[in-house]
This record gives C-alpha cells, structure tokens and sequence, in this order.
C-alpha cells in the first residue's frame, strides 16, 4: 500500500495472508476467473451463502470444492435431484429399539462448508428445507431446535434455468444467497492452458495434494474482523440509494429487500478487507451491487423477453447515482 | 317370480273391468231465492285525513303539463340521449340511395369512428393525469416510488480557494483534502485528461488517464483522498500540508 501518510488502524496482515493463501491454492487448479474467486473469497469472509452458477462444464463444482478444502472445517456434499425430499438434507428421527425411543439422525446439512451440487434439480418443497438453516443457521424438527456450528456456509452451484430439468429457485431462498457469481466461459488462452494442465496430468495430482490454508476458528476470527471495517455514513446512504432504486425501476417486477442493502456492505466490507483496507470505498459497493443485486431483482416479463439482464438494469442504476466523494 | 306376478294382476284387472256398472239417478232439489238481511253501516273518508295525505309529494300524482320550463339539468341529460341515440342511427350523406353493402359499410367506419374518438379521449386524459400507458395493465412494482435527493455537486460551480481557505482556518483538514482531490478532478477534467461524470469512481478516473506517470501520481493522491475521507483516519495540519504539497505538484504536472 502507498501510503506514507496514515498508520493502519486494524492489523490486516493475518487477513492478507490467508487471501494471498486461498488464493494462491485456487490458482493451482483454476485457470483465469479471477473475479469469481474474489468474490468466493469475499463471501466466505462476509459470512454468505454463495450460489455458483455456470453452463455445465466451466468447472463451478471444482471452484467450490477447492474452496471447501482451502479450509480445515467439516466439509458435506449434497447431490439435489428432483426426488430429494426435505428430510435426506435435514435429517429425521429414527426408533432406537434398544432405547426404545426415537433418535435425530442428522442429515448432511450438519457440517460447516455445504457444497449443495445442481441446487436447482430440486423442487420448492425440497428447497423450503433450507430457508430457516440458511438465515438463522438452525434447523427445527419434531418441535426441537438443533443449532448450525459455525461458520456455516452453502455453497450451490446451479446451471442456468434455460437448461433442461431445472427449476427456479423461489425468490425468498435466493435472498438468502449473498452472492450470485456467474462462471462465463474461459477465453481462448485460459482454454488452452486449461487443456496443457489437464494433458501434462498436473490438476489431478495438485487437486490431491492440496492442504487446507484456514481452520474453523481463524475464519471465525477473520469474519469478525471484517465486520469491524468502517464505512462512512455517505457510502451507507449511497448502498440504500441503489438497493431502493430498484424498487421502483420501471424493468424490474421485484426490487431488492433489505436483506440485500445488509449483504452489499457486509460484501463492501470484505472486499476493501481482501485489498487491504480497513474502510469501504465506492468502488467496492458498485463492485459487489451486481453479484449482490442480480438473483434478488426480477426483470418484467417484456424486459425479459427483449433480452435485457438484471446486470444491465444494476449497471443503469448505478449511472443515475452520484458517486459520495 | 315378477314376471308372473304381473300376469296375475293384469289377469285380474281385467276380469274386474269387464264388469258392468247401473247408471245412478240424481234427485235435483228445488230453485230458493234468498234475500240479504244484513244491515250495512257506511263508512266516510275522514277529510282532514285526506287533505294530509293530499299535500304529501309521495301522494301528487299528477304529471307534469308540459307548461313549466325543465330544468338545466333535465336538459342536458334530454340532449345527451338525443345526442347518443342520433349517434348510433345508421349515417346518411344526402337522399342518396346507396347499396345494402355501402350502408353496412358506413355503419362500421361510423362506429370506428365513435371508437377512436373515444380512445383519444381516454388517451389524453390519462396523459394529462400522468400515467404511464405501457405500465398500466402490468402490475406494479412491489417498491414504493419514494423519491430522493442527491446533492449533485458540480465541481465546475465551486470557488476551490476560498472553500480550502475556510476550511484550513477551521482546521478541518479532512474536508481540505476532498476539496483538493475534487480540485484535482476539475483540472483533469478541464485538460481533458478525464471526462467528469457523477457516476464515475474513483478507479474509473484512474483508468482514463494515459499517461502512465501521471496515473502512478494520481491513484497515490487518491489512496489520500480515500484514506482521509471514506477512511476518515485523523489528519493534522502536517500531514495537510505533507498531502498540499502531493497535490501542488501534480498540478503542475498538468498540462
């Protein structure tokens, strides 16, 4: 950092090194997506969810399973297909005949980094089973409440709903998400090095090699440091400005809820964090407002089919907004 | 067994109906007038009773004889339903005698015409109320239209000295640094170096500029911008005058 003039306030060495880490770890197997994986890294950091979603085939499985083994936690997979029911995620209760009473049996939700693979295979009710683990990190069944460890986070993956045998996500869990990261195609030369890694044997031995850069409790640590980072109060106004924009934007049927001003400054926050700051400026709100915003909004139905994206109704709101400075 | 059931009683129907019957005789009595004997009270209208009932509007009967003049309002609703029905009554251009075909045919131009008149109207009524026609059969959005102020400042408009001078005498440095860089900014701007837009970050400037040097100077004084502003570190009239100093020679550097 240039800077002569100010001395750092919060210590973000431990900080800096674990990105550098996780970052370093996902570059050995991930060829190019360099803002996706800021992005998971900055999610992870926020405390979100993370909805992953690709064409298949652009590797948005690996990223998030490389992710889950940069950090020594308990790590579950969940495949969702169209005959998943509720309680093959949650868990159910099972008769004991030799306690002659019923037992929880936890279901594979329990853990603390979730990869849920193809989320959207599953139906609604099936998804409902995840509304009160992902928001309140806790799971009620038979009327008991069993408490997530943390850190909790979901990590989904999903292909586009165009894709055969898919079905929409409801609006209520998709908030839920922090992120949305679209995983695009490589280009030209990140496909041809992906092909010479691939052909000179190098990810399978490095996917197997590598070792988790982050335990439990240093995540835990470094959230709560993230957290503390200051935002000044125009920058506050400048995040509600663009989420209430999108209440009332004549191409967008449903704006974004509270819940998404929250997730952008959290997102804010752990950006300025991975670049070394202990304050939020403009660019890292207009940078995480599309990732944050772009699930949570819903285009009209003619915007839709005129071929406009959420994407480009964000970076429109943006425009409108005069930068705090 | 139902089947010979019905035989049996249609047997014995019909051995009963075969029977004859002796006509009876009727004895007629004979033709008596009676008299009515009854006495008969007459009854009277109570007058004063009917003149109460008489002066009541529910009890006028009597129509209107024409020689009153209607109201307005009697008659303008007369022309209105004059007016409609004349409206509807198939057009005639002249004494002409045309063909059943033309006939129809200027019924219907006469009822397209009745209906683009109309939609004209509700057209510049809603115009004129200010609602949106594409959006008005799409359902609203579920945000509120809560407007808000934005205070766009245009650093063309500020008098960069004499603000910078009233804030080192108040000693907020921290503002002196914003009016710097937002100096900085009009300077570029007016080099056209960058081109000033409200949108635009702080990054967005940097990358516009093409010089190389110049853009390693200008994300430094940025990072003091930042620091001291988004960052809101503590800054001393020292550092000030450390960062004055950045931002004097970058501007000389300006061209």
């Amino acid at each position: 950092m240039e800077n002569d003039f100010f001395e750092q306030r919060t210590d973000m060495s431990r900080l800096s090194q674990a990105v550098d880490q996780i970052k370093a770890t996902l570059a050995k197997i991930i060829v190019g997506q360099h803002d996706s994986i800021d992005l998971l890294v900055a999610g992870i950091l926020a405390d979100g969810h993370i909805l992953i979603e690709g064409v298949p085939g652009v590797a948005k499985t690996l990223t998030a399973k490389l992710i889950a083994k940069a950090i020594d936690a308990q790590y579950s997979r969940i495949q969702f297909t169209p005959d998943l029911m509720p309680s093959d995620i949650l868990g159910t209760s099972v008769f004991n005949p030799k306690l002659t009473e019923f037992e929880f049996k936890q279901g594979p939700i329990f853990g603390n980094i979730i990869l849920i693979d193809e989320i959207n295979r599953a139906p609604a009710k099936t998804q409902s089973a995840l509304f009160e683990v992902m928001e309140e990190k806790q799971v009620t069944i038979d009327g008991k409440t069993y408490k997530m460890q943390e850190p909790f986070t979901v990590l989904a993956t999903q292909n586009p709903v165009e894709q055969e045998g898919t079905y929409r996500l409801p609006e209520a869990q998709l908030d839920r998400f922090l992120f949305k990261i679209e995983i695009k195609y490589p280009t030209l030369e990140e496909e041809i090095q992906i092909i010479t890694q691939q052909h000179q044997q190098k990810t399978s031995d490095q996917l197997s090699n590598l070792s988790p850069v982050l335990t439990a409790a240093e995540i835990i640590a470094l959230r709560q440091q993230v957290k503390a980072l200051h935002v000044e109060r125009k920058l506050l106004e400048f995040t509600a400005k663009i989420v209430h924009e999108t209440r009332s934007h004549k191409s967008l049927y449903l704006g974004g809820s509270p819940r998404a001003s929250l997730a952008m400054i959290n997102a804010a926050k752990a950006l300025a964090a991975i670049k070394g700051r202990d304050f939020v400026t403009p660019d890292d709100i207009t940078y995480v407002a599309a990732p944050v915003l772009r699930h949570r909004v819903m285009l009209t139905p003619d915007k839709e089919m005129e071929g406009l994206t959420p994407d480009d109704v964000i970076a429109q709101i943006i425009q409108k907004i005069e930068i705090p400075r | 067994m139902l089947r010979l059931l019905c035989i049996f009683l249609l047997a014995f129907s019909v051995h009963t109906t075969g029977k004859t019957v002796a006509p009876v005789k009727v004895k007629k009595a004979p033709l008596v007038l009676k008299m009515d004997t009854a006495q008969v009270n007459v009854r009277h209208f109570d007058s004063v009773a009917l003149k109460t009932y008489s002066k009541q509007p529910e009890f006028q009967y009597q129509e209107d004889d024409g020689q009153s003049a209607p109201s307005w309002w009697t008659r303008f609703w007369r022309w209105f339903w004059n007016w409609l029905s004349d409206l509807f009554k198939p057009m005639k251009l002249g004494n002409h005698k045309y063909s059943q075909f033309v006939q129809v045919l200027l019924y219907i131009l006469q009822y397209l015409a009745i209906g683009a008149g109309l939609g004209a109207l509700v057209f510049l009524g809603l115009k004129m109320a200010g609602i949106d026609m594409l959006n008005i059969f799409r359902r609203k959005p579920m945000g509120a239209n809560l407007p808000y102020q934005e205070s766009l400042e245009n650093i063309h408009d500020i008098n960069f000295d004499d603000e910078l001078e009233r804030a080192v005498a108040q000693h907020n440095y921290r503002l002196a640094v914003r009016l710097l860089y937002l100096k900085c900014l009009k300077q570029l701007s007016d080099a056209d170096l960058i081109k000033w837009q409200i949108d635009k970050t702080n990054s967005a400037y940097i990358n516009e500029l093409t010089n190389p040097d110049q853009r390693r100077v200008f994300k430094t004084l940025t990072l003091q911008f930042e620091y001291t502003w988004y960052g809101e570190f503590a800054i001393d009239a020292t550092v000030f005058k450390n960062i004055n100093a950045l931002f004097m020679d970058f501007k000389k550097g300006i061209v």
